[in-house]
């Protein structure tokens, strides 16, 4: 047979495989509107609801000092629209029980004799606690209340040598995203993690569910190879995933303002390499499962894992330990994030992300080979 | 309701979950890894910051303060800016997080007692890193500031003579439950929240919606069995397993990751008990809500992630817009994360966390309520 008649049958056969995959999941509207709705509705929860900004935090002020000085104090933190006094407790000792209770997390106590210290030229001290048992808010609202505190400090100093601007100041300029916004920085990430996951679940279960119906003697009746059955079972879905990217993404853009300051054309590839991997390891995943209840727990487990926590979607990936670092090498959901992250924000090009682009593209294959492989060794 | 025929059920549950070679291992040691993989991984300790410096003035003055900017390890020298009128290239290269520019004549003004502006250009794409860097930039700064200050008024009070020394503010800041601010301290509970929900809630939803696809559930209701018999039947050995992965998963997180168990651990289980209340309830909603596993799989991913990622466990409840406030007022991993930080960390009692428990038996017996009706009628 020659090399053309070869392909031909190969395609008219992936194509066949294909064809009646897609016609299942169009018999099944509630899994293919859940598939298409699922990613922007979360999208649109997350991206507004994850947030490391911190406002109008609850605080408690233990006055024990009662002087303009000490009013003074409490004023710089409320100023902004960082604290809101919650609570006068008497006593330092009471802080403990609104920490437990939750009514505050963080407390200014300012020590009797504070003004008297302060008048007398000598150090004096305020307390600042901090709830540490949440610990993104405890960090910021840490660092928000100790720098309004040494702002503070600095005017009355500046107060004493007649209003002197300060000898040395900092000019802070933010780029990329001066505004510091979350969902900047999230809404890659997000993107990343929300198709990721659902590529996965999409395959997970498509042969688990054919062998626990017992369909699969029927198909391996037929002359359809291993790679054909995979290649079919792939590209239905991953048209799927592709429609559900250009939704994803077309509303990141227009809901949270995402900028697109790079190349459309390296965006579409790297989706389309990173989708092509999900799905291909929901396939791997299926075919050694064995049945649906295991798929979907590996499925859910494997993607949502690395989907989360190695991808550096919001804990950046050099700071975890080698093991780690090397475990997030493999999924592909980290070099997705930064690729994403590069085009989006920074606008770079294929010479800045080819390294990306070499993840994605080896674990696509490697996925697709051991979905291929997996499924033989059922076949014996 | 006969107990001989709840037994019989959850014996029958039991067994089949047993039999599955793959199920159990991934009920049980599943959960381990995560929780491993999760502890090392979740850190928002940023503890290196890469900082470019480019000294345009080279003079002892400047040269102190490059010094001293990267002395407390907050910043991590990368070496000289290569291009000191394009700084921004160091960022977008990601060769470094901040890029300092000490100007032409420092030492020179300082001397005069002119003011000096120090350029701090910050990568702001990680928000969370921006602000860090930022605010840490801007507190080395105004610590220098202040010194020269100091100086300076010293020198001009013993010019004209006068006694009192130089006054300064000292803020002692103290982090209350989680001093060294350790993240697994905070992270490993909602991890646990996390974990418990995925297993519980999917394993229960999966099991019911596969005897559906199966037809073995009509078989079963031609026994004399009861829709309640049948369903706690059904739910009791993921109630088990979710205990069960409980004890693994605090055994684990205080052995390795010096998680302290300072309340009751009585609180503790009281609380998981209610908690596992929501869980398998929401998957025998889920389940009457479907008609295949994988239809159960994609609504209980897409009410499970929303549930988790709103959770508290990675960014403060309170951050949230308001319009996203009523899924957190009834997201029961929300409380059970309030109850196990507030157990663990706190020693908090019944008492402090009367709202939390009463919230998760409402929603528990709400949603256990409202699936046994739904699968009455589906069944009727």
């Amino acid at each position: 047979m020659s090399a053309p008649g070869r392909l031909r049958r190969f395609a008219i056969r992936t194509g066949a495989v294909a064809a009646k995959e897609a016609t299942h999941a169009v018999r099944d509207p509630r899994t293919l509107y859940l598939a298409l709705g699922m990613p922007v509705v979360l999208l649109v929860i997350f991206g507004f609801g994850i947030s490391f900004d911190v406002e109008d935090v609850p605080i408690a002020v233990v006055d024990q000092d009662r002087t303009p000085d000490s009013r003074a104090l409490e004023r710089s933190l409320t100023t902004g629209h960082e604290f809101v006094v919650a609570a006068r407790p008497d006593d330092p000792a009471e802080v403990d029980r609104l920490f437990r209770e939750r009514t505050v997390s963080a407390a200014l106590v300012v020590p009797r004799g504070f003004a008297r210290e302060w008048a007398a030229g000598r150090r004096a001290p305020v307390q600042l606690l901090v709830d540490g048992s949440d610990g993104v808010g405890a960090q910021s609202v840490l660092g928000n209340a100790s720098a309004a505190l040494r702002a503070e400090g600095r005017r009355r100093l500046a107060a004493e040598t007649g209003g002197a601007a300060a000898p040395l100041a900092a000019e802070v300029r933010l780029l990329f995203n001066p505004a510091l916004r979350s969902a900047v920085f999230f809404v890659p990430g997000l993107i990343a993690y929300i198709l990721y996951i659902v590529g996965v679940l999409l395959t997970a279960l498509t042969i688990a569910r054919e062998q626990e119906r017992g369909n699969l003697e029927q198909l391996f009746a037929t002359p359809v190879g291993r790679l054909e059955v995979m290649l079919g079972k792939l590209l239905p879905y991953l048209a799927l995933g592709l429609l559900q990217a250009l939704l994803v993404l077309a509303f990141g853009m227009a809901v949270f303002e995402m900028p697109l300051r790079g190349s459309l054309g390296v965006l579409g590839l790297g989706t389309l390499l990173f989708l092509a991997g999900a799905l291909a390891q929901g396939l791997f995943i299926s075919s050694v499962a064995g049945s649906q209840q295991v798929a979907t727990q590996a499925g859910a487990l494997s993607s949502l894992l690395p989907g989360v926590l190695l991808s550096g979607f919001v804990f950046p990936v050099e700071n975890m330990p080698l093991l780690l670092r090397a475990l997030a090498s493999v999924f592909p959901a980290r070099y997705y994030v930064d690729l994403l992250r590069g085009v989006m924000l920074r606008g770079n090009g294929f010479d800045a992300l080819w390294g990306d682009f070499l993840g994605l593209g080896v674990f696509c294959l490697a996925a697709v080979a051991l979905a291929t492989l997996g499924f033989r060794r059922r076949l014996a | 309701m006969t107990r001989a025929g709840l037994g019989a059920v959850v014996r029958k549950e039991l067994r089949q979950i047993g039999r599955d070679r793959r199920l159990l291992p991934m009920l049980i040691f599943a959960p381990l890894v995560q929780l491993m993989v999760f502890g090392h991984a979740v850190s928002f300790d940023i503890d290196n910051v890469d900082v470019a410096v480019c000294d345009l003035d080279d003079s002892a003055a400047s040269r102190t303060l490059a010094r001293r900017l990267v002395a407390d390890g907050t910043f991590q020298p990368v070496g000289p800016l290569p291009d000191c009128t394009r700084p921004e290239q160091a960022l977008l290269d990601g060769r470094a997080d901040v890029a300092v520019l000490f100007p032409a004549g420092l030492e020179r003004d300082l001397a005069a007692g002119r003011p000096v502006e120090v350029q701090v250009l910050v990568d702001g794409t990680n928000p969370t890193i921006g602000r860090f860097a930022s605010v840490a930039a801007q507190a080395f700064l105004d610590a220098r500031a202040a010194e020269l200050q100091r100086e300076r008024l010293a020198g001009l009070r013993s010019a004209q003579g006068f006694e009192r020394p130089v006054p300064t503010l000292t803020v002692q800041s103290r982090l209350f439950y989680n001093p060294r601010m350790q993240s697994a301290i905070f992270m490993v509970p909602g991890v646990a929240a996390m974990l418990l929900l995925l297993i519980t809630t999917v394993g229960t939803a999966m099991g019911i919606a596969r005897e559906r696809e199966l037809g073995t559930l009509e078989q079963v209701m031609v026994t004399p069995l009861r829709p309640a018999e049948l369903i706690l039947g059904k739910v009791a050995p993921f109630v088990l397993v979710g205990l069960l992965d409980v004890v693994v998963a605090l055994v684990v997180s205080s052995w390795m990751f010096d998680v302290p168990i300072r309340g009751s651990l009585l609180v503790v289980f009281a609380g998981t008990l209610l908690y596992l209340l929501s869980t398998v309830g929401l998957g025998l909603f889920i389940s009457t809500v479907s008609s295949s596993q994988q239809q159960a799989f994609m609504v209980g991913f897409f009410v499970m992630m929303p549930a988790i990622l709103l959770s508290g466990f990675m960014t403060p409840v309170e951050n949230m817009p308001d319009w996203l406030q009523p899924i957190a007022w009834v997201n029961p991993v929300r409380y059970y994360v309030e109850v196990l930080r507030g157990a663990l960390l706190k020693a908090a009692g019944f008492r402090d966390l009367g709202l939390q428990f009463g919230a998760l038996a409402a929603f528990g017996t709400t949603i256990l309520a409202a699936s046994i009706v739904r699968f009455r009628k589906r069944l009727a």
